[in-house]
């Protein structure tokens, strides 16, 4: 049986990683055998070079800082405070220690030796992720871990919702179709799959004179009992229809429903006012809608967008799209999946949006229903990236007409734009403060202008032009001419050829904010609580890493890979020897991805300013763990452009 | 025939742990021995009331400090059955599950196991100690007699330096509570004896670096 001592040192273990993942009984044995240990502020506990002594280390009270000699300095690598794992070299390889350890302020520390913690390691595979994953304090990050530590997420990560269909959970409104469709007794099949025809539906009731449902007749019904025995189109419907028909009342709860239409294979379920075949007809629900309102199937959702002409239902369907959004990220499926789905349904809507903005001009411009545009998303959509409905960067580029026609494109061409941008602004997505929007007349030209505005950038990089430059070469055709676009990436290409100083300046642009590898440092000198500094995600760990992608993959030539994580992976394809940095700078940004989106669903905003102290400590780490290759990636930058050597 | 020791007149023979304890005794510990070698038991110990003729232990609790490191290995917490109830003690120290209970003759054997060529660390020692002997007097403990180390005097001492007037001090600033208080040792299990121990033990490496600090290098100097 455990003493109170042998008690204490459990109680205080079992609340930290690694040891939060040992089972009762193995913990038991484990704080059973520790040491613990005190140190004055700024005694050495041990010191680079240093043999690894044979147990590794967890602060137990007060802070121990890990040092580093810097030119006759010793600078602070990273601190590790209450439940920090330190000094875990011993534990692994048996290396010589590569830092020094110092104490920061009276600390009392928990030595546990690495002898019964080797069988642990091989045994647990929580524990061994934990370490192979460098979530330790000075453990060096080994470059090819980031791939591990995503797995360490999807081990320790919590599920809201384990069995993940959210068909039950939550769900309560029934969207069921009403007015129904639906013809008379005595009808013919002629007469009902023109009804049919006109509403788009692939099914007709058949009502009696009281208006009570007595069958129904679907696509699959005309196929086998009408055109398959060869009967003429003026059989009456009662000869070929189903019946009787299923029905139910409209205050069922969703579930209700779906079991009852899983109970009788239905494809299709009638509403009564009474909930009985005898009384009036209210409306009808399919195992599509079904699908659909579960929310969490794409395709489903995508298809729906497809088919809608209602601005209404757009915006409902995007935020099902929310729903679903959320789901894939707590249940840890790829980023890039989850990304080209997100994206998949922005560009949907966008198609139907021009779609529907073109029929509306239709009669306006009736000769222009030929002109080409291609209508270009930026920014993060431009690269594929957006989970959330951030602000807009947009714009529209068209083929350029002759003078006497000008005016009147133009004039059709704004009208478009705004439109669209009314749809999208319905969808719940935000205006640019910037306006850089295709509402904006400068951002809404003719193939020559837009030619000449990226000439201007690309020959003149000063500032505002680099600015202009990480925004909008991240262009990509959401709907419209995928030519126009292309041509213009061409154009890019031409121009960049002509005057290679312009990367020179976008990689040093791309080094203006750097890794912010003393972040947490600080936050945790400053654990005082009164800190309410936020950690601003996007500008000090996503846009470094995506400016730099883009200046290596324009560097390259590379076309038509715009995904910050895309480019990585195709960076690491040119560059075998630099493959596990590019690839690991790649994982690096889906994990930014990722918690800026959980972060954002979580507090309803852009998801980007992060709390550092609403983090736990593995998601601390992880963040943390996932800065060290923008370091890298910015060295390199820093010595292929000869940045050092270039003036501003 | 040992007719002295048939009827009672001269002491049984002592049992061999306790002999191997005796005989421990003799080495002595070298007054150079730097502090950080240096090797110590703490002990605490739940009493019936604080009358060392007539109150007894209720329980008993250890750890080591070895090389600075309080070794969580060598923690040890025994309980007695109490002969008579003492409701109040009971009612001080929590004592009010059942507890495994062991035998007298384990409790001491443990302690005279664990004390062999340690310095005893307790604070106010001396009624731990005087406890202890009482307990193991009817087993043939006569006496221990290890170097011991007083926590209360350490602190007052590091205070003070050696020469003070005992009569000057505020004692009640040099109980264990303010004592933990003051070096930022979380009060955990206060009134368990392994509690109490393992609080005494951490107040000993904070103790022992502040010595250090004041010049105090060896076993000799930590002794006078």
């Amino acid at each position: 049986m455990a003493n109170v001592i042998v008690n204490r040192i459990i109680d205080f273990l079992k609340n930290y990683p690694p040891f939060s993942f040992l089972s009762e009984e193995l913990l038991g044995q484990v704080a059973r055998e520790v040491d613990l240990l005190y140190f004055e502020t700024d005694e050495l506990l041990f010191q680079k070079g240093e043999p690894a002594k044979s147990y590794f280390f967890v602060v137990k009270e007060g802070a121990i800082k890990l040092t580093e000699q810097v030119a006759e300095k010793e600078e602070t690598v990273e601190f590790c405070d209450e439940g920090d794992v330190f000094g875990v070299l011993a534990l692994l390889g048996k290396r010589p220690y590569i830092l020094n350890a110092r104490a920061n302020e009276p600390s009392l520390v928990i030595a546990v030796p690495v002898g019964i913690f080797e069988t642990i390691l091989k045994e647990n595979s929580q524990v061994s992720l934990y370490f192979a994953s460098g979530f330790a304090a000075g453990q060096v990050v080994v470059r090819s871990s980031l791939s591990q530590t995503q797995k360490v997420r999807a081990l320790f990560g919590t599920r809201r919702n384990e069995n993940g269909l959210m068909l039950f959970s939550g769900q309560r409104t029934i969207r069921y179709s009403d007015p129904v469709i639906h013809c008379p007794l005595g009808a013919t099949v002629a007469e009902a799959v023109a009804e049919m025809a006109r509403a788009k539906v692939g099914s007709i009731l058949v009502v009696d004179g009281n208006q009570h449902p007595r069958g129904i007749i679907t696509d699959k019904d005309l196929r086998n009992r009408l055109i398959a025995p060869g009967l003429p189109y003026d059989t009456p419907v009662d000869r070929i229809m189903s019946h009787p028909v299923i029905t139910a009342k409209t205050d069922l709860e969703f579930s209700q429903v779906y079991l009852t239409m899983i109970k009788h294979r239905l494809h299709h379920l009638v509403f009564t006012e009474d909930g009985s075949p005898d009384s009036a007809l209210q409306g009808i629900i399919s195992d599509h809608d079904i699908l659909l309102s579960q929310g969490n199937s794409p395709a489903v959702l995508i298809k729906a967008l497809q088919e809608s002409d209602d601005v209404h239902e757009l915006a409902k369907l995007r935020n099902q799209a929310e729903e679903m959004l959320r789901y894939y990220l707590e249940n840890e499926l790829a980023i890039d999946f989850i990304a080209g789905i997100l994206t998949e349904i922005n560009d949907t809507i966008i198609r139907k949006a021009i779609e529907m903005a073109k029929k509306r001009l239709e009669p306006r411009f009736p000769e222009l229903q030929e002109l080409e545009f291609s209508f270009l998303v930026l920014g993060s959509e431009g690269r594929g990236e957006q989970l959330l409905r951030t602000d807009l960067d947009n714009a529209l580029v068209y083929q350029d007409v002759s003078e006497n026609r000008r005016e009147q494109t133009e004039n059709f061409m704004q009208l478009l734009a705004r439109d669209v941008m009314e749809v999208l602004f319905s969808c719940g997505f935000h205006s640019c403060p910037a306006e850089m929007m295709a509402t904006n007349p400068r951002w809404c030209q003719p193939l020559s202008q837009w030619k000449r505005y990226f000439s201007q950038w690309i020959r003149e990089p000063d500032p505002q032009s680099l600015m202009m430059a990480s925004i909008f070469f991240d262009f990509r055709s959401a709907g419209g001419k995928q030519a126009l676009a292309d041509a213009l990436t061409q154009h890019v290409y031409d121009e960049i050829d002509q005057g290679n100083v312009f990367l020179n300046f976008l990689a040093k642009n791309a080094l203006l904010n750097p890794p912010p590898l003393g972040f947490f440092r600080n936050f945790m000198i400053e654990k005082s609580g009164k800190h309410a500094e936020k950690f601003d995600i996007k500008l000090r760990a996503m846009m470094p890493l995506a400016d730099a992608a883009r200046v290596l993959v324009l560097s390259h030539r590379v076309v038509g890979i715009n995904n910050t994580f895309k480019r990585y992976e195709k960076l690491a394809e040119l560059e075998p020897n630099q493959a596990t940095l590019f690839r690991d700078a790649g994982k690096a940004y889906e994990i930014f991805m990722r918690i800026r989106a959980l972060e954002g669903l979580a507090s309803e905003s852009s998801g980007r300013f992060i709390q550092p102290n609403s983090l736990g400590k593995l998601q601390r780490q992880l963040l943390k763990n996932a800065f060290f290759p923008i370091d890298e990636i910015q060295k390199i930058l820093r010595v292929r452009f000869q940045l050092d050597y270039f003036g501003s | 025939m040992n007719w002295k020791a048939l009827f009672g007149s001269s002491p049984l023979p002592s049992p061999a742990y306790i002999k191997s304890y005796e005989k421990s005794l003799v080495r002595k510990i070298a007054k150079s021995k730097p502090l950080s070698e240096l090797e110590f038991l703490v002990v605490d110990t739940e009493t019936t009331g604080l009358d060392t003729k007539k109150d007894q232990v209720l329980s008993y609790g250890a750890v080591q400090v070895i090389n600075n490191r309080i070794r969580v290995s060598t923690s040890r917490e025994f309980y007695l059955k109490p002969k008579i109830r003492n409701r109040e003690a009971i009612k001080v120290h929590g004592l009010v599950q059942e507890r495994p209970f062991v035998s007298r003759e384990l409790l001491i054997r443990s302690f005279l196991e664990d004390a062999a060529q340690k310095i005893l660390v307790g604070h106010h020692l001396g009624f731990d100690l005087a406890m202890l002997e009482r307990a193991g007097r009817s087993l043939g403990l006569r006496k221990i007699k290890n170097p011991g180390l007083d926590t209360y005097d350490l602190a007052v001492r590091l205070d003070r330096g050696r020469y003070y007037d005992p009569r000057t001090i505020p004692s009640r600033e040099y109980s264990l509570d303010r004592l933990c208080e003051r070096y930022g040792i979380s009060l955990d299990d206060r009134h368990t004896a392994a509690g109490d121990a393992f609080l005494t033990a951490q107040l000993l490496i904070k103790l022992l670096k502040v010595a250090a600090a004041k010049g105090i290098r060896s076993y000799g100097e930590l002794m006078v």
